[in-house]
């Protein structure tokens, strides 16, 4: 179908707002390269210096590999518990299976401050506080919800013909499972196993309620940087930061389309 | 007759398998212990320790009291505190839905690989850290940032102060909280018909008549609920109130992170968390109400 | 046709013995809460055997389908095949092959891959695999696009490999749930005819559902119409046609005039109309007669001897290339006559006086309540 042309000025109030929206991860860029001590634009000379300097800053590195072990290991947790969770809500659909998906991301409902503040009392009680367990459960919390739906909807949306038709060439319920609903909902896992990623990747309230001066994720140290210091070291690191997004973006999107993932 | 479970589960639609009840249960616990766990324990311990009472010294003795809701209630710093925060939140909202209608209705009328590639540049910002994007802002806003250089190059003696003030805090959040609205937006334009604007253009109707008389009222309900993300995530945010603000804007969210990081006061942060839940909850019975009266 | 395949002729005859068929539904019976979707339903199916559904969706035929493939646990009653009671037997173990509506391939499995699938699962050497996949490849006449999946391939072709995925099991029984819907009409009938030649050729028992009664009239042995979960007729096409067994399966299986009257004796009453009936009996009924065996003559012609006559003008008259159909207005009635065309200017202009007449052994009676 035809969609009518577009106005010239609707044209020019986009451009303005992509601008808007893109300004703070473009300016980044060229402020990474600056070569003075503090953070002013334009920068009176140029250099690589913050980028040697994220690799002369131990605490930034350590909590750097944290995060990304973190976000894996949540990540392959995640649809651990989501894949079968999933099987039995939308395939099994038991009594009240609607309801108990609502229970189940409802976390995402709940205002991450409240959520943090809410673990902070009870992980601080029981000694979890600043701990890895204490912080993959958080982010397993916060996490799963998005997991959940994206691998229920994958599930649903698959025809279950194709099931019944492996059931009847004599293939039993567990072998349908894994010749054929598994593979089919390849691309849901791909989605749900990124998104789960970058969400933890990039979780920074949880951290700061659940973290400490020993065990910090990457967005926390970079809080921490940011609120204490005024120079270009956070600049090149979230250059970095973006180029490592835009990968895993693409990647997923080459393979199944990310716009899909996100709006129906 | 016990053989109609395992047939049941081999295969067939929803309505027809009274499911196993063991097996269901197995695949569920985990999910259901993390939620037990992570979710509903501290949260229901949240807000009874919004109750609990509290000595002097800040140790909780176990006994319950109404005291921090009394004070709470009782002391018109709070009351402000509450009041800027609503008007904040409620100003950003504006100005988020002004920015983003554009880019929304700009979406909607492109097609192909172009407005992939927007809605890809539109999704980006949101998988990025807020830390990441309130970082762009300080080195935009701050008195040696892009504004102020620009400014200084045409002359300007004094630097514009946007940072460290609730003009840069609305600034920063109405950017950060874009995505969400231009999501909402184009969400809720998916119902908008071309041909009905086709339509109103052979009645007559000027491009302009066009929008406020079609494409606005049609846009309505997406409005309303890129309205409604964008209020509930301004008033829980408090990274970047924090980072631009630079500890001299008080909203509720920072003040919970304050009480329960630096002053160590749960009981309080409790009480004040457990209010942001209600302005929550007014919003989302306001949103409600409007749904309903559009019909 | 006849000297192809005589057996099955002769088993269309007369069908199995109650309870003695090869596949036998004994008084099956699917409820939801409180709908009954299939009522009772006996049937029995002879070895070889090709038999339809036929009914109007929702008269329970893919629901007595399912129930035969164990996809739907039936409520009450046996699904006996070779004299084994397999009603609660999983899908899994049931040996029986399916073909869906939607086809329901496996899209991330090449065409070999599909094929192959059912093989894999009863475990058969690789090399024996590979033979027989071939072979079923072949026989749909898929050859050189093994390496293709699904999504490459045409409505027709797909449909070709739900068929081979199906067939290579070497099922006791054939399931058909509406596999032609979804295709054009011309490769509709292209399909209608090679799904019946290799069901011939490898003697494999079928069951199709269908809601379309050309299909079900011209593919099959024996016909059974549904409705409302329950079994109207079953018999061959023949059977259904010039016999059937109620107002439903006449109007469902072809087209009918429907007129109500009275019968007193051998005469019906029709508002004034007396009509001849073939059996003599009492009481308000409902007389259906064919449009094509209604013969539409000038008016005033010597009616032949046998016949009942009705006299009127025509109406409306629709040309449809090989026939034309007439709306005769009779005055208290109107009745529908289609005659086959004979070359240009044979047409009878609207508003001529005819005579319509028909053979009193068309006139098909039924009681009705009063």
């Amino acid at each position: 179908m035809d969609k009518p042309p577009i106005s010239p000025a609707l044209k020019c109030l986009a451009a303005i707002a992509f601008l808007f929206l893109l300004a703070p991860v473009l300016i980044v860029v060229p402020l990474s390269f600056s070569g003075d001590v503090f953070m002013s634009f334009p920068p009176k000379s140029w250099s690589g210096r913050w980028y040697a300097a994220i690799l002369q800053n131990p605490k930034m590195l350590e909590a750097f590999l944290f995060s990304v072990k973190l976000a894996a290991g949540v990540t392959v947790v995640n649809l651990a518990i989501a894949v079968p969770a999933s099987y039995a809500l939308v395939r099994l659909a038991p009594r009240g299976a609607e309801a108990m998906t609502s229970l189940f991301t409802a976390p995402l409902l709940l205002p991450t401050i409240v959520l943090g503040l809410a673990m902070l009392i009870i992980f601080a009680r029981i000694g979890l506080l600043a701990t890895v367990p204490g912080l993959f459960v958080a982010h397993l919390v916060v996490t799963l919800p998005y997991v959940l739906r994206v691998i229920s909807t994958a599930l649903s949306t698959l025809p279950i013909a194709v099931e019944e038709a492996a059931a009847t060439l004599g293939a039993a319920p567990a072998t349908v499972f894994r010749r054929v609903t598994l593979p089919m909902m390849l691309p849901g896992l791909v989605a749900a196993g990124a998104l789960s990623f970058l969400v933890s990747f990039d979780e920074v309230v949880l951290s700061l309620f659940m973290s400490g001066p020993r065990l910090s994720t990457l967005p926390v140290e970079m809080y921490h940087h940011v609120e204490s210091r005024a120079d270009p070291l956070v600049a090149a690191i979230s250059v970095l930061l973006v180029v490592f997004t835009l990968a895993i973006v693409i990647v997923v999107d080459r393979s199944l389309g990310l716009a899909k993932t996100f709006v129906k | 007759m016990s053989a109609t479970a395992t047939v049941a589960a081999t295969a067939g639609s929803a309505a027809d398998r009274p499911a196993g009840g063991g097996l269901v249960v197995a695949l569920l616990l985990p999910i259901a212990l993390v939620n037990l766990v992570g979710f509903l324990l501290p949260v229901f311990n949240l807000a009874l320790i919004s109750l609990q009472e509290v000595q002097a010294s800040g140790a909780m003795t176990g006994g319950w009291s109404t005291a921090k809701w009394v004070s709470v209630v009782t002391d018109d710093f709070y009351w402000e505190l509450l009041w800027n925060t609503i008007r904040t939140s409620l100003g950003i909202t504006l100005a988020t839905l002004l920015v983003s209608y554009p880019i929304a209705l700009y979406l909607h009328r492109s097609s192909g690989l172009w407005r992939s590639v927007l809605l890809v540049m539109v999704i980006s910002p949101l998988l990025l850290s807020a830390v990441v994007r309130t970082y762009g802002w300080i080195a935009i806003l701050s008195d040696q940032g892009v504004v102020n250089s620009v400014l200084k190059a045409f002359g300007a003696a004094e630097p514009w102060r946007l940072m460290f003030n609730l003009t840069g805090v609305t600034i920063g959040l109405t950017e950060i909280l874009m995505p969400y609205m231009i999501l909402a937006l184009v969400a809720g334009f998916g119902r908008l018909d071309p041909r009905a604007e086709e339509a109103a253009a052979t009645l007559g109707a000027s491009p302009f008549r066009v929008f406020r008389r079609i494409v606005l009222p049609l846009s309505v309900p997406g409005i309303a609920l890129g309205s409604l993300l964008t209020f509930v995530l301004a008033v829980s945010s408090f990274i970047t109130p924090k980072l631009l603000g630079g500890g001299r804007v008080f909203l509720l969210a920072t003040e919970v992170y304050d009480q329960a990081i630096v002053t160590l006061d749960w009981p309080l942060a409790a009480t004040l968390s457990m209010i942001v839940l209600v302005v929550f909850g007014i919003a989302i019975a306001v949103y409600g109400r409007l749904v309903r009266s559009i019909g | 046709m006849m000297h192809q395949a005589p057996t099955a002729m002769t088993i269309a005859e007369a069908g199995p013995v109650r309870g003695q068929g090869f596949l036998s539904l004994q008084a099956l019976t699917r409820r939801y809460h409180d709908f009954v979707a299939v009522d009772a339903v006996d049937l029995d199916v002879a070895k070889g055997e090709f038999v339809s559904l036929l009914g109007p969706s929702g008269c329970g035929k893919t629901t007595t389908l399912r129930m035969i493939a164990g996809l739907v646990p039936a409520s009450d009653g046996r699904i006996v095949v070779a004299g084994r009671d397999i009603t609660a037997m999983p899908t899994y173990r049931r040996d029986m092959g399916l073909v869906f509506q939607s086809y329901a391939l496996f899209p991330h499995m090449t065409v070999a891959g599909n094929v192959a699938f059912g093989l894999e699962m009863r475990g058969l050497p690789k090399a024996e695999i590979r033979t027989r996949v071939a072979e079923a490849i072949a026989m749909v006449r898929l050859d050189g696009r093994e390496d293709r999946k699904p999504g490459q391939l045409s409505g027709g072709q797909q449909q070709r490999v739900a068929l081979a995925r199906a067939l290579v099991i070497r099922p006791s029984i054939l399931l058909l749930d509406e596999p032609l819907s979804n295709l054009d009409a011309k490769l509709r009938e292209e399909m209608r005819n090679e799904i019946r030649d290799i069901q011939r050729r490898l003697g494999t028992t079928a069951i199709f559902v269908t809601h379309d009664q050309d299909e079900a009239l011209t593919m099959s042995d024996r016909v059974v119409v549904m409705n409302h979960g329950h079994i109207e007729q079953i018999g061959t096409p023949e059977d259904l046609y010039e016999r059937p067994a109620s107002p439903f399966v006449a109007a469902f299986v072809g087209r009918t005039n429907r007129l109500e009257g009275v019968q007193q004796g051998a005469t019906v009453t029709v508002s004034g109309l007396a009509i001849e009936a073939p059996i003599p009996k009492s009481g308000p009924v409902e007389v259906l007669v064919r449009p094509h065996r209604v013969h539409v003559a000038p008016h005033g012609a010597p009616p032949p001897a046998g016949r009942n006559r009705v006299d009127g003008t025509i109406r409306r008259a629709t040309y449809a290339g090989n026939v034309v159909q007439y709306e005769i207005d009779a005055g208290s009635v109107t009745l529908t006559a289609e005659a086959a065309t004979a070359g240009i200017g044979g047409l009878i202009p609207v508003g001529t006086a005819v005579t319509a007449a028909w053979a009193v052994e068309d006139t098909l009676v039924f009681g009705r309540p009063s």
